[in-house]
């Protein structure tokens, strides 16, 4: 167990390479064993982790740049441990549902490339190193868009791209900088996460820091109004790119700010939390109208997800247990929601290489499987009780209302927009007569595809019904988290308004 | 005024000629390989590559014996940590770049054992040039290398080639007026030539004559800015770098910098180290201008060489970061970048090279990028490798050269320049645009079809092996960070920069 985060890290890529090896024909299968491996990994992670700690466990650090600080530092907690999980098994089942013909091989070598970069961000502890994976794994989702994605899919990729690369520059600045606080103040260089974690940074420092951490995690996320490059990612990429890129690489963004972020610059994070939470509020808002507005059922979907990222950094900013705790559920949550949903309408686009809603009508009469699983995966995706979409945005917003409470209610009340626009996106292509003739012939979901998406549909379910052995992890390491942030703060305020915002018993402290 | 000219004692004791050595190694290569044309005229151009490679090694292995601060040669010669270092470097990267020409196809220039003759004295002129103070060697190192320099250029077989040896031939030649001025200017103030002298005298005085040590400091500031092509004298870089072979081009980027940034860390010192406002002011412009002119003209090449080019002026831009923070961390920085951006730079212009072909080809230039469209579809490995490059030299972690932004943007973070190195960080954006471009074209659009074109037509085995080389240490270089950031702060740490 002493290697199992690095084993985690490295076996994808390992794989990858070999995997050059391996025959055109074969090499789905070859795909689906390396992910499903790996997704077992993770289970066994799961399996030994002391779920009634939240300190970081499994850690293991190699020096690298010992003269400079910069150590291959690895280790999971609540808050990564199932983001991890989430990860692989999302990229397994994205493999098994790939209905892509060409260059396969080249594009599952890609996938598992991607999936030791997207791990590895979520558990290295070094932000150097962390720093490294984060910019890699832009290089194979570029190849993903772009070599395999639609019409426009080169000025797509190039956006992706620049957008996200720009940012995390000023957050490397960022970095180098806290890298430099903790060697003037302790005399040593480091760039761990532990070691910065018990640096008291006055509030001009984190007011800086906090912004120059912003410009990375933002666009990633993305916050409005740096959201203008995903609408395209998303309408670009292939299937698996869409699924990968809602499922894990949106993630990214958000558990950078609470890994980072919150508990780096405590006073910062409070200070900031009305102007996060009014460009959350937009992007839930305004994204909700814009996906009403689309045509294309993918792009629905990609706002949407716009849309309950903004749900997510509310949570964050709510700052206390059950916003936070709420908000990372939300994220593994929507991660298998929205790749569900992804997966679905691409199932549908290979039928009918078409994804305007108004191609479609009356598909529940042709495909009912296909109707009922994209059914629950919708209730699902607007938060209906029972379902794993609701836990999340229910915690969220409950840590937010402690907060602001008017704010929520703007928030909550835009839920029922996101009902409503999906609904009508339901209604109008799976609903009322069979118009077009080509819809006619339609056939239902097919084995594979059933052993992609079945899968999602329990967890939906079962998650959504018993959140717990989630949540109780999670909450831990949180509530953790929540404490250094207690001790860091340097303004009074700050440490009233944690006081305050975690007061009123959650059920969880 | 009786101090202007101190009475000359001979003392070969205190001579030291062993600081001589490892120039003289590559000088009498020179010889060697001119005496072995005089003898017999039809050998191969692999023996001449050879017999370069074999005395750069015994240059490089002379090198290593020094351990630092060594004067000699009536107090011309300087082997200080700074010098050793760089001239390792210069020496290193020589060796590996007259490997470049050994080629499968031939080309005229290399067919002349001058050819190697005048590389080994181009080495041995930046070696001067390096392990100096006094502002009389350095210039008489720079024009050694510049003359031979010229001339390699113009022997090139192709129709831009002598435009392009014209024009680094005129540019220089007012640098090297340029200096000569400029080092008057300090005699004249000061009654030396030798930096150190010069920093002492200037201290002393509590800088006299500020106006007249201004105006030499904008000459010598233009001179070295020839060399380094710095913002607003880089304007010949691009059209030299066209006309020279590609392989040519890339030492071209990397050894004579490696020299120029030597003498200008030699001469800011003595700037920088006292507080000098304007001269700190004006080295800020310089440094900002040359990284985000050059930047912004790179977005618009549609020639891969000609990017390239652009790109390189930008990160000397960079590395001349390095030398306005001042401190011993930017300083190691300095060599860690340019180490770093050596072996990447060697890459992707070997690369290039080894995709010429020796016709003119259907594209508007050479590198056209639409040359490489699909690329990946014909020749994965080549694409693969070019595009290994390209993100290091964007900046793309853990490549090679991300690891020298790092430590740069680091170290200018540590020095309180935090606008600078927010700066360096949206360059390094805008360095990621024009570096996706050739791999978009190469990975992301269809292969032209009416177009035939040959890859690795000038790909041979010896060649490949150095670009196989060179993308190890690309992407491992993570694990050689370490070791050569000790390596470097002891040198420039016993040189006291």
């Amino acid at each position: 167990m002493e290697h199992i985060l690095s084993i985690l890290i490295f076996f994808p890529a390992f794989a990858a390479l070999i995997g050059f090896l391996v025959k055109n024909d074969s090499i789905r299968m070859y795909g689906i064993v390396v992910t499903a491996i790996e997704f077992v990994l993770t289970v066994y992670l799961w399996a030994n982790f002391d779920t009634s700690i939240g300190d970081m466990q499994f850690t293991e650090i190699i020096p690298i740049i010992s003269s400079y600080g910069v150590n291959y530092l690895v280790g999971i907690d609540g808050i990564s441990l199932f983001l991890v999980i989430m990860t692989t098994f999302m990229t397994m089942i994205s493999i098994i549902g790939l209905t892509e013909k060409r260059d396969l091989k080249h594009m599952i070598i890609t996938v598992l490339f991607l999936e030791m970069t997207m791990v590895a961000v979520f558990v290295v502890l070094d932000a150097i190193i962390f720093y490294a994976f984060w910019e890699l794994s832009l290089v194979p989702m570029l190849y993903i868009i772009g070599a395999w994605g639609g019409k426009l899919r080169i000025y797509a990729a190039v956006k992706f791209f620049l957008y996200t690369f720009f940012g995390s520059l000023i957050m490397l600045v960022g970095m180098l900088y806290l890298g430099y606080v903790y060697y003037q103040t302790t005399g040593n260089w480091s760039f761990s996460i532990l070691d910065w974690n018990m640096l008291i940074l006055p509030f001009d420092m984190q007011f800086w820091l906090f912004i120059a951490f912003f410009a990375g995690f933002a666009i990633k996320v993305p916050m409005f109004p740096f959201h203008t490059w995903l609408p395209y990612a998303h309408g670009q990429a292939p299937t698996i790119g869409s699924v990968i890129l809602a499922a894990v690489l949106l993630k990214m963004g958000t558990y950078g700010f609470v890994r980072f972020s919150l508990p780096l610059f405590p006073d910062a994070s409070v200070y900031f939390t009305i102007p996060m939470a009014i460009l959350a509020l937009i992007a839930i808002i305004y994204t909700a109208m814009v996906a009403y507005a689309q045509e294309d059922m993918k792009q629905v979907i990609a706002y949407s997800s716009v849309s309950h990222m903004g749900v997510i950094i509310l949570g964050i900013f709510a700052l206390n247990v059950e916003g936070i705790g709420g908000s990372i559920f939300l994220m593994i949550s929507h991660g298998i929601v929205s790749g569900a949903l992804f997966m679905l309408v691409g199932v549908i686009y290979d039928r009918r290489h078409t994804k305007l809603i108004k191609d479609f009508g009356g598909l529940a009469l042709v495909m009912p499987k296909y109707a009922t699983i994209f059914g629950i995966m919708l209730m699902a995706s607007v938060g209906l009780p029972l379902t794993i979409g609701f836990v999340g945005e229910f915690l969220s917003l409950l840590g937010f209302f402690k907060v602001h409470p008017i704010m929520t209610l703007l928030a909550g009340l835009t839920i029922i927009l996101g009902a409503v626009y999906m609904l009508v996106m339901y209604k109008k292509s799976f609903f009322g007569p069979l118009t077009n003739d080509e819809n006619k012939k339609l056939k239902d979901l097919k084995g594979r595809e059933l052993a992609a998406l079945i899968p999602l549909v329990a967890l939906v379910i079962i998650l959504g019904i018993y959140p717990k052995p989630i949540l109780e992890p999670v909450d831990k390491s949180v509530s953790q988290m929540i404490d250094i942030m207690k001790v860091k703060a340097v303004n009074d305020s700050t440490k009233v308004r944690l006081m305050e915002s975690n007061s009123i018993a959650g059920g969880q402290e | 005024m009786n101090t202007l000219i101190p009475p000359v004692v001979i003392d070969f004791v205190t001579l030291n000629f062993s600081t001589l050595v490892p120039m003289l190694m590559a000088i009498v290569g020179a010889l060697v390989i001119l005496c072995i044309d005089l003898v017999n005229k039809n050998l191969d151009k692999s023996l001449y590559v050879m017999l370069s490679v074999l005395f750069l090694f015994v240059d490089l292995g002379t090198i290593i014996g020094f351990s630092g601060d060594v004067r000699g040669f009536f107090d011309l010669m300087l082997v200080d940590g700074i010098s050793i270092l760089s001239q390792i470097v210069i020496v290193f990267a020589s060796i590996l770049f007259i490997l470049t020409t050994m080629t499968k196809l031939r080309f005229q220039e290399f067919r002349y054992p001058e050819y190697f003759a005048l590389y080994l004295f181009v080495v041995a002129g930046f070696q001067f040039m390096v392990s100096s103070d006094s502002l009389i060697l350095i210039f008489v190192g720079l024009e050694t290398a510049s003359m031979a320099l010229y001339t390699m250029i113009a022997m090139h077989n192709r129709a831009k080639a002598i435009e392009a040896a014209i024009k680094y031939f005129t540019m220089g030649a007012l640098a090297t007026a340029f200096f000569a001025f400029g080092s008057m200017l300090f005699y004249a103030v000061t009654g030396t030539v030798e930096l150190g002298q010069i920093s002492e005298v200037l201290t002393r005085t509590n800088f006299d004559n500020y106006g007249v040590i201004l105006v030499g400091v904008v000459f010598i500031v233009g001179a070295l800015g020839f060399k380094l092509s710095l913002v607003p004298y880089h304007t010949w870089v691009a059209d030299v770098y066209e006309g020279s072979p590609a392989s040519f081009a890339g030492f071209l980027s990397v050894v004579p910098k490696m020299a120029g940034f030597v003498v200008a860390l030699r001469f800011f010192e003595i700037f920088i180290a006292s507080g000098d406002m304007y001269v700190e002011i004006l080295l800020y412009a310089i440094v900002v201008l040359s990284m985000t002119i050059p930047n912004i003209i790179a977005l618009l090449q549609t020639d891969i060489k000609r990017m390239l080019a652009y790109s390189s002026i930008s990160n000397a831009g960079f590395a001349m970061g390095a030398i306005l923070i001042g401190t011993t961390q930017a300083t190691s920085a300095l060599f860690l970048y340019w180490m770093m951006f050596f072996i990447t730079n060697l890459g992707g212009f070997t690369m290039i090279w080894l995709n010429r072909t020796k016709q003119n080809s259907q594209f508007a230039t050479d590198h056209a990028l639409e040359k490489y469209s699909g690329l990946v579809k014909s020749s994965p490995l080549t694409a693969t490798m070019m595009a290994l490059f390209f993100l290091s030299l964007a900046g793309v972690p853990p490549f090679a050269l991300f690891w020298g932004k790092m430590y740069l943007i680091g170290s200018a973070v540590n020095a309180g320049y935090i606008i600078l190195a927010l700066i360096m960080a949206i360059n390094s954006a805008i360095a990621g645009y024009y570096y996706l471009k050739p791999i978009v074209y190469m990975f992301l659009k269809e292969p032209l079809e009416d177009k035939e074109v040959k890859y690795m037509a000038n790909a041979s085995n010896s060649v490949k092996t150095l670009i196989g080389f060179c993308a190890i240490v690309t992407i491992l270089s993570i694990f050689f960070i370490e070791p050569l950031l000790n390596i470097i702060s002891y040198y420039v740490q016993i040189s006291g920069y």
